[in-house]
This record gives C-alpha cells, structure tokens and sequence, in this order.
C-alpha cells in the first residue's frame, strides 16, 4: 500500500519551484482560488491534495512528497510531527471554524435545547462521532449541552463531514452538526442553530511545513495569512485565528 | 472470541454477516432467473440488461451508493412511493445496508451463474424432453443441477463481496452502530483515528478469516457438488 501510494506521487514528480500542499477536504472551496491568484502572481505552480485529514497524515508520515500539511485537526498535526517529517518549528495555527445545525433549505431557527423534540423520529446526521474531528466536535458539543443523551440514537454517522451534509441537502435526515464553513458551500441546507464556542474543543486548522519543504512553500504559507487570503477564508464561513 | 473483540466490534460482525447472508439469499432468485435469461433466451434488450447488471462492477461505489439513495432514500423515487405505501424504507436501515450489498454482489453472482448455465450441454436438456419431461422440469432436474457448482461458487462469491462491501453502504445508509455500521466501515473508521491501526488488524483478521473461509467453502462445495454430478 505504502509503496503503490509513493508510485502514484511519484509518477508526477515536483519541479523546484512547485508547491505540493496536502489540505483537509473542508478547505478546497477557499484554498483553490487563493492557489490560483497566488500561482499568477509568483509563477510558482501550486498542485493541492485534498483528502480526510487523517488519510493525508498517514501518507506525509509514509513519505509523501508535500511540501505543506492543513490538517482540520489539531492532534493529527501532533502525529505527524510527532513522527518527524515535519520541518522544525513555523506551525501556524491558520483558520477556525464554527459548529452549526443545519436543517433543509428553508429550515426555520430552532433553539439547540429543542432539538430532541423537533427531531421527533428523523435523523440526525454527522461525520463519525468517534473519528472523523467533526464529528468528535458535534458529540462533545451536545454532551456539553447535555443534549447527546436524548439524540444518540437518532445519529446516523457518515465518512467525512461533506457525505453528513449530503443527507441532510437530500431531506434523508431533518438535521446535521457541520462546520459552519459547510454550511455556507451547501445551498441544500439552511443553518437553523450556532453551537456556542464553549460548548466544544476549539475548532482549529494547523499548517505546517514539511522537511522537504522549499523557499516557495514558506511564502505560500506566509501568503495564507495576509488580508488577501483572509479574506476569501471568511468569504467562504472560516473564522481567523 | 468475543474476548479479544469489543461488543462494538462484535456487533459489526454479527451485521456483517446477517447483511451479506440476505444480501446473497435475496438475490438468488432474481441471480438464477438474469443469469438463465443472459444465457439460453434471445430478446430485444438483452445486451441492454447485460449491461445494467454488470453496471455496479464497473461504477465507482460511492456512485453506486448515491444512484441508491436518490432511488430507495426517504425522498427518493421509488422510497418515497414505496413509503407512501407501505411505510416501509430502506434508509437507514440494516435491509438498506443489504440492498447495497447485494445490488453491488449481484454482477459477480449473475457471471458465474451464467458461465455455469453456458456451460451446461443442451442435448442432455433435449433428451429429457423427449422423454417427456416439461421444461420447467427439465431445468430443474437436469439444468440446475448441473449448473449448480457455478451457482455456489456465485453465491459464495457474492457473500464474500457482500462482507466487503463499504463505498455504497456508506454512501446510501450511512453508520450507525447495529444498523449499518458492517465491518469494513468499522474498519474505516477505526483508521480515522490517530493510532487506530491496532484496532483496525483485529477487524482486518476477522475479514480475512471469513474470506478465506467462504472461498475455501466454494471451492469444497464446488467440486463435492461435481464429483457427484459426474457420479450420477
């Protein structure tokens, strides 16, 4: 598996001045056009791997040839540098996001302490509850709130948090627990309720360099922090940190 | 057993193997019935339904999965309807979980029943009828019989892929723990968390356990049904 995956990255091999960033799935709506204006501005060719946070770390810690890692959560980023691939030091904590309820298109508010009751016998859809960060975030939010007691077993978990999403646009489940950011790209959903910041670990974006990585992938990274790209972050439902 | 595996884990087998099993024994009939049909009968459309069954072998799962939801979902066009009607839905549900597996199964199960029925020499068909005997009779006297190690070897095969069935499964009826969660999602899942790997090899064994032991199982059925055919 290790050497087919290093086949598959290596049969594209990176010129010297190409950044090859591997980034959590959530952040391709934001991250290409920022990519894209950078890359014209530079002439530096930026290729993006987008995938589940957890997949992309196994691969840079197999020795992927990323120049630059975005993972959606914290504790992967400690894996990865944990297993010494990662460049010394320059970890940016990049972006945050929100944790909301969606509903369908339409959907009227709701208050979160209701939300047992409006879900009556519908679904309630998130990432894996025990996995996939989102949904780690949406159980630990509802337990905070004292609420995952009564929906634990309305909860129908899928592989990432787009496919929880999916249901919910779909109309197979009434509610889902996606980050606000998912909201904002799904035009199926409406956002009907915001968990309260304190109500969940911090929902944080690291990015860091790795080993191999070059002078280009540095100002790229310091490029994700100007004004420019904030604002295209917030453009697209991220908070700034 | 049960010692060095979870309850959680212990759950996914048990679905994993309820849901293959009805994925497999469901779809059988409609197996025997596409797999003599691609075989022996010539009708407008044939190369059409050839095509559609071998449709899930070549889609990418999560395709697949997807094409199941916006058919058999709560909403879909047929779930809605079917409903509607009976109150009843695949969404959701462990039959859900089976219907994916099974739909995803049935290419490998169709195949090997058709080969098997190809197989079969039609003069020994002919000759039972000129002894009188009705060809529903013939076929399953003389036809089923001897297609039947290819019959096994299908089904056993669409019970192994049913075990293994995870891009449709997901796609169409999500995870939830006794319902859907089967094997490999759980598999999947496991490996999502950092550190998960030890786990996810416990599940990964038992897979390739009842694997192996379904192929073993075909092939013993397989050649213990020819050798009595030839006997007989």
């Amino acid at each position: 598996m290790r050497a087919l995956v290093l086949a598959l990255l290596v049969s594209t091999p990176a010129m010297a001045d190409d950044v090859t960033v591997f980034a959590a799935a959530s952040l391709k709506t934001a991250l290409d056009p920022i990519a894209e204006v950078w890359s014209a501005e530079t002439g530096h060719r930026v290729t993006i791997s987008y995938g589940g946070t957890s997949t992309l770390a196994k691969q840079i810690e197999a020795g992927a040839p990323a120049d630059m890692f975005i993972a959606a959560s914290v504790d992967w980023m400690d894996h990865v540098q944990a297993a010494d691939v990662m460049a010394q030091g320059g970890r940016v904590d990049l972006l945050a996001n929100t944790l909301v309820l969606v509903g369908g298109a339409g959907a009227g508010a709701i208050s979160l302490a209701d939300l047992p009751a409006r879900l009556g016998d519908g679904k309630l859809s998130m990432a894996f509850v025990d996995a996939v960060p989102a949904g780690q975030y949406g159980k630990a939010a509802l337990q905070s709130m004292g609420l995952w007691g009564a929906v634990e077993t309305r909860v129908v978990q899928s592989e990432n948090v787009r496919s929880a999403l999916a249901f919910v646009a779909r109309g197979e489940a009434v509610f889902g627990v996606v980050y606000g950011s998912d909201a904002v790209a799904e035009p199926g959903v409406t956002v009907v309720a915001a968990f309260p910041e304190n109500s969940h670990p911090p929902i944080i974006y690291p990015a860091a360099l790795t080993a191999q990585a070059g002078e280009a992938a540095a100002a790229f990274l310091t490029a994700l922090q100007m004004p420019a790209a904030d604002a295209v972050f917030v453009d697209n439902g991220f908070t700034l940190k | 057993m049960s010692d060095w595996l979870s309850p959680a884990e212990w759950l996914a087998l048990t679905l994993s193997l309820k849901v293959a099993f009805w994925a497999t024994f469901a779809s059988l009939p409609f197996g025997l019935l596409v797999g003599h049909a691609l075989a022996r009968w010539n009708f407008w459309g044939k190369g059409l339904l050839n095509a559609a069954v071998l449709l899930p072998l070549i889609l990418p799962p999560v395709v697949t999965g997807y094409l199941l939801l916006v058919t058999f979902g709560r909403n879909g066009a047929v779930g809605a309807w079917l409903y509607q009607a009976t109150g009843f839905t695949f969404a959701f549900q462990w039959m859900g979980a089976a219907l994916a597996a099974a739909v995803m199964a049935f290419p490998l199960m169709v195949r090997a029943i058709r080969l098997s029925i190809e197989a079969v020499d039609t003069r020994l068909e002919d000759a039972a009828g000129t002894l009188g005997a009705s060809p529903r009779w013939v076929w399953l006297t003389v036809t089923l019989p001897l297609a039947l190690p290819g019959v096994l070897a299908g089904a056993v095969l669409a019970f192994a892929k049913a075990m293994g069935e995870f891009g449709a499964t997901i796609t169409f009826v999500a995870s939830i723990p006794g319902q859907t969660q089967t094997v490999p999602t759980a598999i999947y899942e496991a490996l999502q968390v950092p550190g998960g790997e030890v786990a996810a090899l416990r599940l990964v064994m038992v897979s390739v356990v009842v694997a192996m032991g379904a192929v073993v199982a075909s092939e013993w059925l397989a050649r213990g049904v020819a050798r009595r055919v030839r006997g007989a």
